[in-house]
């Protein structure tokens, strides 16, 4: 659960960074040439890990890459997070490889990866996103057989079943190797994400983003998701992340009261003084419940 | 946060004062950030917009005392901070003091005075006490001064200089009222004079305001927010404004110099200022924003270009403010 946490306070970082790099002005000049997500799976299944890769091209010799806002994953258990920059004269490839497994069956979108960066070609700052991902999650393959077996069928079909299950997995395995060593060998600009062809994701209604608001916020009750997720709320209203809480509220999507109610505990739990936040951070967790009701 | 607190809040005295005065609410709550702010308010309009009325009804509303001092050419330092006069009697130099001992002094028309005259009054509003003679001698606390100017009639006056201007915590525009609130003038004063409301808080009200606003949480990210809005003046270039002929030019072309760190300091103080009157511990983003162009419209040197494009003091500082944005 701490990994998780610790996870989670990662990806509301990257979300953190975004406004406040953005506010600062430093933004990295990059001539962005691709930027993906995919899966290694359009079928996850269920409490079965898989992963999520964004991969990013850029002309530049680059050595990090900063301003990049990963998909809030909510619906997923994150169990890992790694990072590679391939780095060279000719051009830069970023890798970020997102290990999760799945607990419930059913239709899984996935939100692009945001990067905002100043175009190197015009020297305009510029947000690129990756596509998004639509899978689906299928049960998971063990349960028939070990409802058979504890349902006392005869020894006999159980040590089968056994031997099926030690193919099956033998297989997967083989198969998975197969799949790793050719992702490492593969010359990974030209490597086809797996999941390129998924239909348009169904749109993210504003309750979804703040149902993620809401896990991201109970998970890691600091300022800093505060203020992550204080700009996540705004841009899923459409508002303009440099104004200020008066003008976010002239705006129409926030004049119902659960909503003006959440942006203002949202504003306290970005501002207010350190003996204040667990307090505001409640009241904005409390807020973000009703406006989702 | 725990400072000691006032029993009324400064909200009240807003609705106080908006009781006798008809609209200018603007200039009403200006002239309280700056009690609050301890720090004094450049007044500018034309007659008749109800300035005396205000800072008359805002000592009032504190049982404080009040004195108007009119500017004028033939004023004299002494004619404001007093003078020593010989008592034939006693054999000895006995202090008068002037009007600007009192709690709100209103400086009318401050620019009709001279300079040793408006560098008297600065003086006293920057050290808060005042020397006669051979004796210093400290000003009641507090101590506000409300100064108009009148933008219409500039002949036979005397140009603030800028490092004097730079002393007002804010300079505030004082506009001409609406048809409503004109009718509301009518009906009010037109038929008898409205009193203003006397002893609506007190003096130690003030105090304990003005520790709370002391108190106030300003975060890192806002300090942050207040030096970019300060430096955005002293660096016009990366800002464009369109002209009354609609030509886009850039503000560096218009200031000559931008906001001094005294500005810094007052942006943050009204800020502070602002979150106690909207009954809060911290200051956000919105208490800057709404106190920027009152705290930087006197202290940026716009040259001749402003007028000769066209361009409003408000617009090119609209523009400047917006250009920074908010965290």
């Amino acid at each position: 659960m701490v990994r998780i946490r610790r996870l989670i306070a990662a990806l509301t970082l990257a979300l953190a960074g975004l406004p406040l790099c953005a506010g600062a002005q430093a933004l990295q000049r990059l001539t962005v040439q691709s930027f993906t997500l995919s899966s290694d799976t359009a079928t996850p299944h269920v409490d079965v890990p898989f992963h999520l890769v964004v991969t990013l091209h850029v002309r530049e010799n680059i050595g990090s890459i900063g301003n990049i806002e990963l998909p809030l994953l909510a619906s997923l258990d994150l169990l890992g997070d790694e990072r590679q920059i391939n780095a060279a004269p000719g051009g830069s490839t970023y890798r970020e490889i997102i290990s999760v497994t799945a607990h419930t069956p059913g239709a899984l979108a996935i939100a692009p990866a945001v990067l905002q960066a100043v175009d190197a070609r015009d020297g305009h700052a510029k947000q690129y996103s990756t596509n998004g991902l639509s899978l689906k999650v299928v049960g998971s393959p063990s349960t028939a057989p070990l409802l058979n077996v504890s349902q006392g069928a005869s020894v006999g079909w159980a040590f089968a079943w056994v031997g099926i299950w030690i193919v099956v997995i033998g297989a997967t395995i083989a198969v998975v190797v197969a799949i790793a060593r050719r992702g490492a060998t593969a010359d990974v600009r030209n490597a086809p994400p797996v999941v390129d062809e998924a239909p348009p994701l169904p749109p993210r209604t504003l309750e979804d983003q703040l149902r993620d608001a809401l896990l991201v916020l109970r998970a890691d009750p600091q300022r800093l998701t505060a203020v992550g997720v204080r700009g996540a709320v705004w841009r899923a209203i459409g508002a303009d992340e440099g104004e200020t809480l008066s003008a976010v509220l002239r705006l129409h999507q926030a004049g119902a009261e659960p909503m003006r109610t959440l942006l203002i505990a949202l504003e306290r739990a970005a501002f207010t003084y350190d003996a204040d936040l667990p307090n505001a951070i409640e009241d904005a967790c409390v807020a973000l419940e009703h406006a989702i009701e | 946060m725990s400072e000691a607190r006032s029993t009324r809040e400064p909200g009240t005295l807003v609705a106080a004062l908006s009781e006798t005065i008809v609209g200018q609410r603007h200039v009403v709550e200006a002239l309280l950030l700056a009690l609050l702010s301890n720090g004094h308010v450049l007044l500018e309009g034309p007659p008749g917009l109800a300035k005396t009325l205000a800072c008359r009804s805002i000592a009032a509303a504190l049982d404080g005392s009040f004195k108007r001092i009119q500017f004028t050419p033939d004023l004299l330092p002494s004619d404001i901070v007093g003078t020593r006069i010989f008592d034939q009697r006693e054999s000895a130099f006995g202090t008068v003091f002037g009007p600007i001992f009192a709690n709100v002094v209103l400086a009318d028309e401050i620019n009709r005075a001279p300079a040793k005259v408006q560098s008297a009054l600065l003086e006293a509003m920057q050290e808060h006490q005042v020397t006669i003679g051979p004796q210093t001698h400290p000003l009641p606390d507090p101590f506000v001064v409300m100064a108009t100017m009148n933008p219409l009639d500039a002949e036979g006056t005397y140009a603030l200089p800028v490092a004097q201007m730079d002393r007002f915590l804010m300079k505030v525009v004082v506009g001409y009222p609406t048809r409503d609130e004109e009718l509301q003038i009518l009906d009010r004063f037109a038929v008898a004079d409205t009193q203003p409301l006397r002893g609506v808080a007190t003096l130690e009200d003030v105090a304990a305001w003005r520790a709370q606003a002391h108190a106030v949480h300003v975060d890192e990210k806002l300090k942050h927010y207040i030096v970019e809005l300060v430096a955005v003046t002293r660096e016009g270039d990366r800002v464009r404004v369109t002209t009354a002929a609609g030509r886009s030019i850039s503000c560096g072309e218009l200031i000559d110099y931008g906001a001094s760190p005294r500005a810094t300091l007052a942006l943050a103080n009204l800020a502070r200022a602002r979150a106690v009157l909207a009954g809060r511990d911290f200051a956000l983003p919105d208490d800057v924003r709404a106190v920027a162009p009152d705290a930087l419209r006197h202290r940026i040197g716009f040259n001749y270009r402003l007028a000769t494009e066209g361009v409003a003091v408000d617009r090119a500082i609209d523009a400047l403010v917006s250009a920074v944005p908010a965290p």
